[in-house]
């Protein structure tokens, strides 16, 4: 059997595991009622004994850049769009994935103090997109709570670092003033299909960090679901990206997400297409749109627009419209690879495009995730991530 | 020398007891010559087997030279065979892995009375002295049998039964062995009974009888 | 030819088994007992294959070991530092658990997030989600035989004997027998240990492994398929000779079914069907049979495998420390190969006799008593085929004698089939000989003559049911000599390897107190150190050789030791090899020196820790039963070489020493050291251990034996019945003649019990024949060793009288049959057609 075929049936099932679990837990609630359509990765399940995202509740830092354990899912999400020294296009992905496996409290382990026995699973993403090529790798780990060393995987918040494995992303901010995700490093090394990449990045945020929604409660649909959500879009970066072997130096621009929720999606929402866009003058755009879970079951819009000196101003469906132009046939699913977006009250009307339609990320919950190309109104690069498919 | 007194045999099938025969006399002097005729099924073959001594009757008694077989175990009867009787069958019954001469001396070795001249004189009157070391499946019909009647004649017997000798032979085979078996039984001196429904064959003996029925039905001179 | 006029030629045909259900009663148990054994043998093997596929799956799916050079267990910290280096690599827990009512499982903690992507760890699913298995209170993954041999319930676990509970259970068909499989936190709790017995890597991983640690490459660990597969082709051979036997009263049942219904066929010709009908015909009759035959055969196979699963089982445990599960596995495969090996054979057995039905003189009615003329050509035939499968077998020992000894398995058991069959055939040849030669002499004695020349007739029949019990006694003979010989040479060296009394183990981190104690002690004469080690000889630079994995063994050369120590080969003597051996020469095992061609005087290259050694080799040493090549050194050079310390401790006591010493030994050794009972084992415990593996490991064979010579006594008896008719018309004119029936009787035992006696006569010399080709050829190309021949009077003796008692046991209901014939029966023969 050859490893991308051994390697798909894991992921399969591990898919199958953690998409079975929560609906097991979900027909035990929710007995006798109608099965909802399915929602991406289970995330639209009802997760009760969690901590559910409210709005009215602020966000602190450094505290808010660790882990939320008591709620079931969380990202530290890195984007690039870099070019190297010939001006070829590249993207990066770093993602680091948090998953509770059962709410606080409930399953606790007899033996609590062996660091084996976790609630808390781990999952990282890196991926390098060259325009004809996409390289994914992913890991796993189980959560460890050590006394006195790091685990597997983990987050912590003096100094900020997050990892899984000797995948990094690391603070290098020294002023204590200074807010910790300033100045990062990311590290990463993967094989996919036989191709080692790897990348070194050292990321500086230009402009503030930007609460998204409602001081950093965005909503994700109409019946008040949502999620923790605040970004850094400002990092100009400088580092190295190896391919088989070859170093090329490349800088860019990088986006970091940071998100945390118990419910992110609602029962009904199938999955989302997000875009996190670098416009040319210094401004940035985050929008995206949950599919189903809208009023009357329509889709749900939502975004931020970011002045180039970082102040934000929310959208909503009454001002910003997505619209899917050109579907591709990705991974034997047709996939929007092409968007119209308008933004009237910024005067934008925009076309984004995928640079490869083939950004699929074939791992455990698959998706497509890849660098895209602004063109109409305004210019610029970004990253679109579309789940769901 | 053989004498059947008042002889019934009857044999079970299916539909109840067969009679075969029923009441049956006859005598045969010391180098007598009789042929016994009949239907087929009129129990000719019954009577030759009881006269050897293979089969016993229900009723009446087999003697041969005065003593009354049923008197004797199997293995004395069994001895009474090997050396006061010599049997020739329709269908030869030679030992095919055995050759000619050993063929024709087996009954005598047997019976521990071998004469080797008279062995060789057998060979010679039945015209078989060239291929003594033939095997019988290399044989004609008539050759096998007249091999038979000299396995038959070798231990000197004092009395030959014959059951169709010729049944199995086209005419002319026929008549050279009958001929040759009738001369060499008038020469040796031993009694014959023979059963045959040939009425040709019949002709040179000395008696004929008729069974029919399991009775004796007419007596020729 | 419509259907209907088919049909009616059919059944005319078939109506001749009415009148003779014997023939049909043998032609069946013919093919009965070949497809039985033969699948029988071939459910055992495919149950052990798919034992082995799922412990490959689990545990050799190319996953490399990393372990501490010392044997201690890894810490948390070394994985955890290795993890965050970017070392895939992923944690292993193994330990045995005992469960109440005392059996014993071995537990395989995990942790699925980190294996390397497609191991059979991962994919020995189940259907318990991610979560449940890693989460409290976990699940218990284990084979469904696993727990088949674990509870006689049907699907609850029993508790540990210490009352405590297995996690869930959870069926996973996948899994190999004996082993469960939980998460690693679950295994940890339940075994109480906070450390890891090992890491694994996927073989492609490159890693810088810090100094302590050492990786084993996965191709150094023995597949187990790869070392049980000369056991199995020594099962399957066994089969083979079985089937071979079986399919022998085939076609003795079927020449004799044709030779009757050639009147018959004639006059089918005659009426107006033509010969390719007929073959058809009969075509179609074999079929039916044929199915079944093989139908009631592979039943019953099924059930033979399962009485015998048990010892192959403990066999395969025994010797190559391979889990066989008890419980049958059969693939789709198995249930159809088994009807076509059947059908094979019996169209094969038939092929003769279809092809003179499709030549059938229609006009040679006369002809059918012409048996002589046929049989002196048959013999001809046989005695041909038989000098050119000798021819073969000469060739192919010829031709191994100049092959390297391990490459000759199969070309060995052709050659010993070529000669085995080439000696069935001319068997029929000889005893013809015999026979006439023995006709001429006894031509006095009329009734000897007799039974001489009828015995030549029945030669044709009876021919084919003597070879069949000439292979079988001489594969009973070869093998019972191999065994015992075996027997032999093993304990008595068995007796002279174990030298010390007792053997202690003790855990790495108390071994230098538990040898500071036991030198104090006064019942203690010698200790002699003992250390492993793996490494790899390398080819030398004079050779082409490949680099392949050795096992190192450490000893002590204490005159105790080599006294006893038997050795094979040497470059002088036995003590100039052991002094050279004390200043630091190798010595290596016949399963290595057979296998590479090394010997005393020659130099081996051996990668170590701490650089490639270059060592002179002072001796061969035997070592039975061990699969693998092994090099020997001193225990303290091992110990230096390798880093490694010796890990047990052989105890010589003193010979005044109490019978009770031992237990008082044991007693104090963990009262003052803490070292439990289990690590110090006594010597006579091993011997036993042994013989008790020994006798395991040919229980299997044995039996296949004694089955074997059961089919040839079977194809006897069914050949003596399906003749009994045609015997009463070659007896009846005997008994007419003036034979009475009791020195018939006593004739036709005596015919067969001189012809089995004769039998058995040629297959002593072709067993001890077959003997020199298993312990020279066979056992040196399966397990790497050569065993002297051994030659067992007694046991010779013990054939000749199994095979007249066979013979006799065959003849005894024929001729009691032939007893209670009444004259009436025998009359019928002389009834005029």
């Amino acid at each position: 059997m050859n490893p991308a075929k051994r390697s798909r049936r894991f992921r399969a099932w591990l898919a199958l595991g953690l998409t079975a679990l929560l609906a097991a837990l979900l027909a035990l609630q929710q007995r006798g009622a109608e099965p909802p359509p399915e929602s991406f990765a289970g995330l639209g399940e009802q997760a009760e004994g969690y901590t559910q995202a409210r709005p009215g509740a602020s966000l602190r830092f450094p505290e808010d850049h660790g882990t939320h354990p008591d709620y079931r899912i969380e990202w530290w999400y890195l984007t690039a769009n870099l070019v190297d020294g010939n001006g070829t296009p590249l993207g990066i992905q770093w993602t680091l994935f948090r998953q509770a496996l059962a709410p606080p409290g409930d399953n606790d382990p007899e033996r609590a103090d062996s660091p084996w026995t976790s609630r808390q699973l781990w999952m990282a993403h890196a991926a390098l997109s060259t325009p004809d090529d996409h390289f994914v790798a992913e890991r796993f780990a189980r959560g460890m709570t050590l006394p006195d060393r790091r685990g597997q995987a983990g987050v912590i918040t003096e100094p900020f670092a997050a990892w899984l494995d000797h995948w990094r992303l690391e603070s290098r901010v020294t002023d204590p003033a200074g807010d910790a995700l300033d100045r990062l490093l990311v590290r990463a090394q993967g094989r996919d299909d036989g191709h080692d990449f790897g990348y070194r990045l050292a990321l500086s945020a230009e402009g503030p960090l930007v609460l998204h929604g409602e001081a950093g409660f965005s909503q994700k649909s109409a019946d008040g679901q949502g999620s923790f959500y605040y970004s850094q879009p400002f990092y100009r970066v400088e580092g190295q990206v190896e391919i088989d072997g070859e170093t090329r130096e490349v800088s860019g621009r990088a986006w970091l997400d940071r998100e945390w929720s118990s419910q992110l999606l609602g029962p009904t929402q199938r999955g989302w297409d997000w875009f996190s866009l670098h416009l040319a003058g210094g401004a940035k755009l985050m929008a995206f749109r949950l599919r189903g879970g809208g009023e009357e079951g329509g889709d749900y819009v939502s975004g931020s627009w970011i002045d180039p000196d970082g102040r934000q101003t929310p959208l909503a469906d009454d001002d910003l419209r997505l619209t899917p132009v050109t579907h591709s046939s990705v991974a034997g699913r047709q996939v929007p690879t092409r968007w119209r977006l308008r933004l009237p009250s910024q005067e934008l009307d925009v076309t984004v495009s995928a640079r490869h339609v083939d950004r699929w990320m074939d791992t455990a919950f698959p998706y497509w995730e890849g660098d895209v190309v602004v063109k109409g109104s305004h210019s610029g690069v970004g990253y679109l991530e579309m789940t769901g498919y | 020398m053989l004498e059947l007194r008042h002889i019934s045999k009857s044999y079970p099938t299916p539909q109840g007891p067969l009679c075969v025969l029923q009441g049956v006399d006859l005598r045969l002097a010391v180098g007598e010559s009789l042929a016994l005729m009949g239907e087929s099924g009129s129990g000719k073959s019954t009577l030759l087997h009881l006269a050897a001594g293979l089969d016993t009757p229900d009723d009446g008694e087999v003697r041969l030279d005065g003593r009354p077989l049923s008197a004797l175990d199997e293995p004395t009867r069994a001895r009474l065979r090997r050396e006061r009787l010599g049997l020739v069958f329709q269908q030869y019954h030679l030992v095919p892995s055995l050759n000619v001469a050993d063929n024709l001396r087996l009954q005598a070795r047997l019976a521990g009375r071998e004469d080797a001249a008279w062995s060789r004189e057998l060979l010679e009157r039945l015209g078989l002295a060239s291929m003594a070391g033939r095997y019988p499946e290399q044989l004609s019909g008539g050759q096998q049998q007249r091999l038979a009647i000299g396995r038959a004649l070798a231990t000197r017997p004092a009395l030959l039964l014959a059951d169709e000798p010729t049944g199995n032979l086209d005419e002319t085979s026929a008549d050279e062995v009958l001929t040759l078996l009738l001369e060499l039984v008038g020469d040796s001196g031993c009694a014959l009974l023979m059963v045959t429904h040939s009425p040709r064959v019949a002709a040179p003996l000395d008696r004929c009888l008729r069974l029919s029925h399991g009775r004796i039905a007419e007596a020729s001179p | 030819m419509n259907a209907a006029s088919q049909r009616t030629a059919f059944l005319a045909l078939f109506s001749h088994y009415r009148r003779h259900p014997g023939q049909l009663a043998m032609l069946l148990v013919g093919l009965w007992v070949a497809s039985a054994l033969w699948s029988g043998v071939q459910a055992i093997n495919a149950s052990a294959r798919d034992s082995y596929a799922r412990a490959e799956a689990l545990f050799s799916t190319g996953l490399d070991r990393i372990e501490r050079r010392d044997g201690l267990p890894l810490t948390l910290d070394d994985y955890l530092s290795l993890r965050l280096a970017g070392a895939p690599v992923s944690p292993l827990v193994t330990g045995e658990l005992e469960l109440a009512g005392g059996s014993r499982l071995e537990v395989m903690g995990i942790d699925p997030l980190t294996l390397p992507e497609g191991s059979g760890f991962r994919t020995a699913g189940g259907t318990a989600t991610l979560a449940d298995f890693l989460q409290p209170p976990y699940r218990t993954r284990l084979a469904p035989d696993t727990l088949a041999s674990l509870t006689e319930e049907d699907d609850t676990l029993p508790p540990l004997a210490d009352g405590r509970q297995l996690p869930p259970l959870e069926l996973a068909p996948e899994l190999p027998p004996g082993v469960a499989v939980m998460d690693i936190a679950a295994a940890l709790e339940l075994l109480e240990r906070d450390d890891l017995s090992r890491l694994l890597v996927a073989p492609e991983a490159r890693l810088d492994l810090p100094q302590p640690l050492v990786r084993s490459a996965a191709e150094n660990l023995a597949a187990p398929g790869q070392l049980t597969d000369s056991f199995h082709l020594n099962l399957t051979a066994m089969a083979l000779l079985a089937l071979v036997v079986g399919l022998l009263i085939v076609h003795a049942a079927l020449s004799l079914t044709l030779e009757q219904r050639l009147g018959l066929m004639r006059t089918l010709r005659a009426l107006g069907v033509s010969g390719r009908a007929l073959v058809s015909l009969l075509l179609g009759e074999l079929l039916m049979l044929g199915v079944l035959g093989a139908a009631l055969g592979i039943l019953s196979g099924v059930w033979l495998a399962q009485w015998l699963l048990p010892d192959v089982a403990a066999s395969l445990q025994a010797l190559y420390g391979e889990r066989v599960g008890s419980e049958l596995a059969l693939p789709w495969h198995y249930w159809l190969g088994g009807l076509a090996v059947t059908l094979g054979g019996l169209l094969t057995a038939g092929l003769g006799t279809l092809w003179r039905a499709a030549r059938l003189d229609v006009l040679g009615l006369g002809r059918a008593q012409a048996w002589r003329g046929q049989f002196l050509r048959q013999l001809r035939g046989m005695a041909l085929a038989g000098g050119l499968l000798w021819l073969i077998a000469g060739g192919l020992l010829a031709w191994l004698e100049r092959q390297p000894p391990a490459e000759g398995l199969t070309p060995g058991f052709v050659m010993i089939a070529a000669g085995l069959l080439g000696s069935a055939l001319w068997l029929p040849p000889l005893l013809a000989m015999l026979l006439a030669a023995l006709a001429r002499l006894l031509r006095r004695r009329p009734l000897a003559q007799w039974a001489l020349a009828d015995l030549q007739l029945q030669l044709p029949r009876l021919s084919v049911a003597m070879m069949a019990l000439l292979l079988a006694l001489s594969a009973n003979l070869g093998v019972g000599s191999m065994v015992g010989g075996f027997r032999l040479t093993f304990l008595e060296w068995l007796d002279q390897r174990l030298v010390a009394d007792l053997y202690l183990r003790p855990p790495p981190a108390r071994y230098e107190a538990a040898v500071d104690w036991l030198e104090a002690r006064d019942e203690v004469a010698t200790l002699l150190p003992r250390a492993r080690a793996e490494a790899t000889l390398l080819g030398s630079a004079s050779s082409q050789r490949q680099p392949r994995p050795v096992n190192v063994y450490g000893v002590t050369p204490h005159p105790a030791l080599t006294e006893h120590w038997p050795l094979l080969a040497s470059q002088e003597d036995d003590a100039s090899a052991w002094q050279a051996f004390a200043r630091g020469a190798a010595m290596i095992n016949e399963q290595l020196a057979l296998a590479t061609g090394l010997a005393p005087g020659q130099w081996l290259r051996l990668s170590s820790p701490t650089g490639p050694m270059e060592l002179p080799i002072a001796a061969i040493y035997p070592d039975y039963g061990n699969p693998r090549g092994e090099v020997m050194l001193t225990a303290p050079h091992l110990s230096e070489r390798f880093q490694t310390a010796p890990d047990s401790i052989g105890i010589v006591l003193d010979r005044q020493v109490a019978p009770g010493a031992i237990a008082a030994l044991r007693r104090d050794l963990s009262q003052t050291l803490g070292i439990g009972g289990d690590s110090l084992i006594d010597q006579r415990e091993i011997q036993r251990r042994s013989t008790e593996i020994f006798e395991r490991t040919f229980a299997i064979t044995r039996a296949l034996n004694t089955l074997t010579l059961g089919v040839a006594g079977l194809a006897l008896l069914s050949s003596l019945l399906a003749q009994t008719g045609q015997r009463r018309s070659q007896l009846a004119p005997l008994w007419a003649l003036g034979v009475s029936r009791g020195p018939l009787v006593g004739a036709s035992i005596a015919q067969l019990g001189g012809a089995a006696l004769v039998t058995a006569a040629l297959a002593v010399p072709l067993g001890l024949a077959l003997t020199w080709c298993l312990v020279a050829v066979i056992n040196v190309a399966a397990f790497g060793w050569r065993l002297p021949l051994h030659v067992f009077p007694g046991q010779i003796a013990a054939t000749l009288g199994l095979a007249v008692g066979v013979a006799l046991l065959a003849a005894l209901l024929p001729a009691w049959r032939l007893w209670r014939t009444s004259p009436r029966t025998l009359l019928t023969e002389f009834d005029a057609l």
